[in-house]
């Protein structure tokens, strides 16, 4: 099938080794190890406050580990900013959806492509022909993007008037606008529906067929199940378990770790 | 030894105001995340209405403070009811600040309809006659003022650390999501510190009026004061304002006593300048932590205001056109005034740019006109140089102190920054009446020629109008290429979400130096082309007033519009024209405008003329059908 053109190749692009961090006394993340092969789409799971969303915090530097190193495609990234994180080609989500309020939905899929945008800020001002044609380029390919999620009549509607689930699709779109290497996704289908939610398996499954790595914390189990070639669980700040979906689901610490934060939450 | 002492003490009285004020800044600050600039403007106003009572209605002098500090207290209260609280809910955190702003206008606005422009003096509490102790002469309003700041600080002290509502208070700062969750109601405690606040102002206003010469805009210079002192001191801890305040009040005395008192202010700015640097957070920093991955400000701030292509191109031609035709159907005494709101408006678009698009709170914009202006007339007066090469000249050395700030401010955001560019203009400011030599000081810089390129004079105010539109138009022009592409959008990102805008690779020191840069610049040649046009130029022209007046002719004819400001422009410089009987209720106006469009309306004059036009050319319908409905359920 085309979608599976691609298949995962051996080769890691991302490493985390030892990943620490402390907030106050507590350890969000306690030596985190996992990597990420090319071509795969790897999910990070876990109960509420694991530290998941703190791992793809650390790896985009959004805040300095305390101890620990991230290479990407080889690269040690740990005390780049975000910013040239992004331009490496590591592009994140964010678990809030975090549209820019006060852009039209298109407009927000297209700020996605803004780090590849080749035609320069006096060239913009003079309105020259190069700029005019990559803006109607950089439109057109966002159209396309809307239309794959099913977004596209709501394209000049205020990004913020948008459902949560919506949102969330919106930020994946512009994400995947910047033509990323590897796709860090935190909880994308948070606030989507059952069909929604197959959705965005096919969208994952097609951004992997595109070449994209895929880096996912998600709760909805059966997308994970549905998705992933490989899973990590994280609890407590540590990795517990990793392999296939199949071995982690019959790994009993990873049921410990579940069914004991069940019973907390009836407790 | 003694003189050191007495300038010492000075120096604590000093102090102690400041840290009068500061601590309002601080009480607010800490329970809403905002810096309230107008509790100035409270300190004055109780301070004047105190002179009326007492002196004009011949109260006894308790009965008379009483009620000023009770009345003044009143309108706080309702000031903070009807504006800074629902504000609070609406709008950004930059934003909150310039409607603050508003606020302090409104107020100095209110001050200047009832007391007029004068200076008042108000006798002291206990006789005129300083006491002396051990060689010192001190002034018996000294013990006045330092006895009730000391007496205020034990009783905010004891409120905060002793009682329930101090500890809701408290609550309040450390984690406004989860006090609520607790059951605080976070909106009273809010109206609460503002109230506090305002009281402590109004103390203090009129304790301090004996000491200082009062003027409907005196409140500005305490607000300043109270700002600086309380960003030295460290915004979020009481201990941080009365250190802030002893400090800066202990600076400002020594360097007027042996420096100078033009350069008093330099150096306290200075002062400041390298706290921001070195130690943002202050010399008494606070342990309050927030999580950066979660958005600070949830509020829906954003407004959609596009209009289709078509749309705005036929109201960009009828733009032209009317600006065309207006000045030959207008009596000719109008249009010299026209020009000047021409003049503004570039100053404003390069603000907009700033402020609008980027986010950024600029309170010294002014500072870059003023740079332009007197660069300009200086080198043409003294050196008979060409215009155009002036107004080269000004943009250059706006450019270079714009750099020199941008090193300061980039690493700054929203308040830090408001401040240090206000802090630039009052810099400026004082450099304006200061260097007598080169700007003619406080009477202004006279004998500037008018405007000419070649052999093409721009003697007429005509003229001048014509040319003054024409570089408005095509800056217009070519910021609006900009802004309609990829660097509007990226600006756009900045403002809403700077975390999100990295994490999508865009460079955002890059953008925020850019717009900064430009802004500068159209600040300068708009500070050129007044000087040329008016052939004169004075300090209060191009000085922090214009800077606050200029954040109101953003807000009022819309932000982040990029032609919006035309319409505050043109309203707040024409209507005084016109009604010159009205001029004098400029202030109050421009105040209360700008907070009734930061309330009601996000984008302005532009917004409503906008909306008025895209419902007539396209009855659009916006997102809210069915697949977007079912989206939200889960
Ligand atoms: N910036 C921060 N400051 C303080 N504590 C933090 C910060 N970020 C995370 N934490 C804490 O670290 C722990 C791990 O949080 P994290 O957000 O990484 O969990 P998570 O696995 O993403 O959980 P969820 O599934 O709820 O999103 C939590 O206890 C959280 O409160
Ligand atoms: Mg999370």
């Amino acid at each position: 099938m085309s979608q599976d053109l691609k298949q995962p190749n051996g080769t890691d692009i991302l490493r985390v080794d030892g990943l620490s961090k402390k907030f106050g006394g507590l350890k969000a993340t306690d030596g985190v190890n996992f990597s990420v092969q090319e071509n795969s789409i790897t999910a990070l799971i876990g109960p509420n406050g694991a530290g998941k969303t703190t791992v793809f915090n650390l790896i985009t530097n959004i805040f300095p580990p305390d101890e620990g190193t991230v290479a990407f495609f080889g690269k040690q990234i740990a005390g780049w900013s975000p910013m040239d994180i992004a331009n490496l080609g590591l592009i994140r989500t964010f678990q809030s959806a975090r549209v820019f309020p006060g852009l039209t939905v298109l407009e927000n899929v297209m700020v996605g492509r803004h780090r590849l945008i080749k035609s320069s800020d006096f060239g913009q001002m003079l309105w020259s022909p190069e700029s005019r044609r990559e803006e109607m380029r950089i439109r057109s390919q966002a159209l396309a993007m809307l239309k794959i999620v099913g977004l596209e009549r709501f394209k000049d509607a205020h990004a913020v008037d948008l459902p949560m689930g919506a949102q969330k699709l919106l930020e994946v779109v512009r994400a995947v606008m910047g033509s990323p290497r590897l796709l860090c996704l935190d909880e994308p289908a948070a606030g989507l529906n059952d069909t929604e939610t197959e959705e965005l398996a096919a969208l994952l499954r097609a951004i992997r067929a595109a070449g994209i790595s895929i880096l996912v914390v998600e709760h909805n189990m059966s997308l994970v199940m549905n998705v992933a070639d490989h899973v990590v669980v994280l609890d407590a700040g540590r990795v517990i378990a990793a392999g296939s979906a199949a071995e982690v689901q019959r790994n009993p610490q990873v049921i410990e770790a579940y069914l004991g934060r069940e019973q907390n939450a009836a407790a | 030894m003694a003189e050191v002492l007495q300038i010492f003490v000075g120096g604590v009285l000093l102090g102690a105001i400041y840290a009068l004020i500061a601590l309002g800044f601080s009480l607010i600050y800490r329970v809403t995340g905002v810096v309230n600039l107008s509790q100035g403007g409270f300190a004055v106003l109780a301070a004047l209405a105190g002179y009326t009572f007492s002196q004009r209605l011949g109260l006894p002098l308790p009965i008379a403070l009483l009620c000023a500090v009770g009345g003044t207290t009143v309108v706080g209260l309702a000031i903070g009811w009807f504006t800074f609280v629902p504000a609070l809910k609406k709008l950004s955190n930059a934003n909150v600040l310039m409607l603050t702003v508003g606020i302090l206008t409104l107020i100095e606005g209110f001050s200047l309809i009832v007391w007029g422009s004068q200076p008042y003096s108000v006798p002291a509490f206990s006789g005129e006659q300083p006491l002396e102790i051990g060689g010192l002469r001190i002034t018996t309003q000294t013990f006045w003022i330092i006895g009730t700041a000391i007496v205020i600080f034990l009783a905010v002290w004891f409120v905060i650390s002793r009682t329930k509502v101090g500890k809701a208070l408290r609550a309040c700062s450390e984690n406004p999501s989860a006090a609520a969750l607790m059951g605080i109601n976070v909106k009273r405690m809010t109206l609460l510190s503002f109230t506090l606040a305002t009281l402590i102002a109004a103390v203090a206003g009129v304790v301090v009026a004996p000491t200082t010469t009062l003027q409907f805009n005196t409140g500005q210079l305490f607000t300043i004061s109270g700002f600086i002192a309380v960003v030295i001191g460290g915004i979020s801890s009481f201990p941080g304002a009365i250190v802030g305040g002893l400090f800066l009040g202990l600076v400002t005395q020594f360097a007027t006593a042996y420096v100078s008192s033009l350069f008093s202010n330099a150096i306290a700015l200075i002062l400041l300048l390298f706290i921001l640097i070195y130690a943002p957070t202050g010399l008494i920093p606070s342990k309050i932590t927030r999580r950066q991955d979660v958005r600070e400000e949830p509020r829906v701030w954003g407004h959609l205001t596009r209009l289709a292509p078509q749309t705005a191109w036929i109201a960009a031609a009828v733009g032209i056109v009317i600006a065309v035709v207006v000045p030959l159907v207008i009596p000719a005494a109008y249009i010299s005034s026209l020009t000047i709101a021409a003049i503004i408006f570039l100053a404003l678009i390069g603000l907009d740019l700033l402020m609008g698009y980027t986010g950024q709170v600029s309170l010294g914009q002014a500072g870059f006109m003023a740079i332009g202006g007197y660069t300009a007339g200086y080198l043409s007066i003294n050196y008979g140089i060409e215009p155009v090469f002036g107004i080269a000249a000004g943009v250059m050395l706006s450019l270079l102190s714009a750099l020199v700030l941008s090193i300061v401010t980039l690493r700054l955001r929203g308040l830090y920054l408001a401040l240090a560019t206000l802090a630039f203009g009052l810099l400026i400011d004082s450099c304006a009446i200061g260097f007598i030599d080169i700007t003619g000081g406080p009477s202004g810089m006279v004998g500037i020629p008018s405007f000419s390129v070649g052999p093409l004079y721009f003697d007429t105010p005509m003229s001048m109008y014509f040319l003054v539109v024409a570089v408005d138009v095509v800056v217009l022009f070519c910021l609006f290429g900009a802004l309609r592409t990829s660097f509007g959008r990226a600006l756009q990102s900045i403002r809403s979400d700077q975390m999100a805008a990295s994490a999508l690779g865009i460079n955002i020191v890059r953008y925020k130096l850019a717009v900064f840069m430009i802004s500068a610049a159209l600040a300068s040649i708009s500070g050129s082309l007044l000087a040329y046009s008016f052939n004169f130029l004075a300090p209060e022209m191009v000085g922090t007033a214009r800077s606050l007046e200029l954040v109101s002719m953003l807000v009022i004819g819309g932000e982040g519009t990029l032609v919006g400001p035309v319409f505050g422009s043109v309203l707040l410089t024409m209507l005084p024209t016109i009604f010159q009987p009205l001029a004098m209720y400029k202030t109050f106006f421009s105040g209360a405008l700008l907070i009734l469009c930061f309330l009601y309306l996000p984008r302005g004059m532009y917004g409503v003329i906008a909306h008025a036009m895209s419902r007539v050319s396209t009855p659009k319908t916006v997102a809210n059908s069915q697949g977007l409905a079912e989206g939200g359920a889960q």
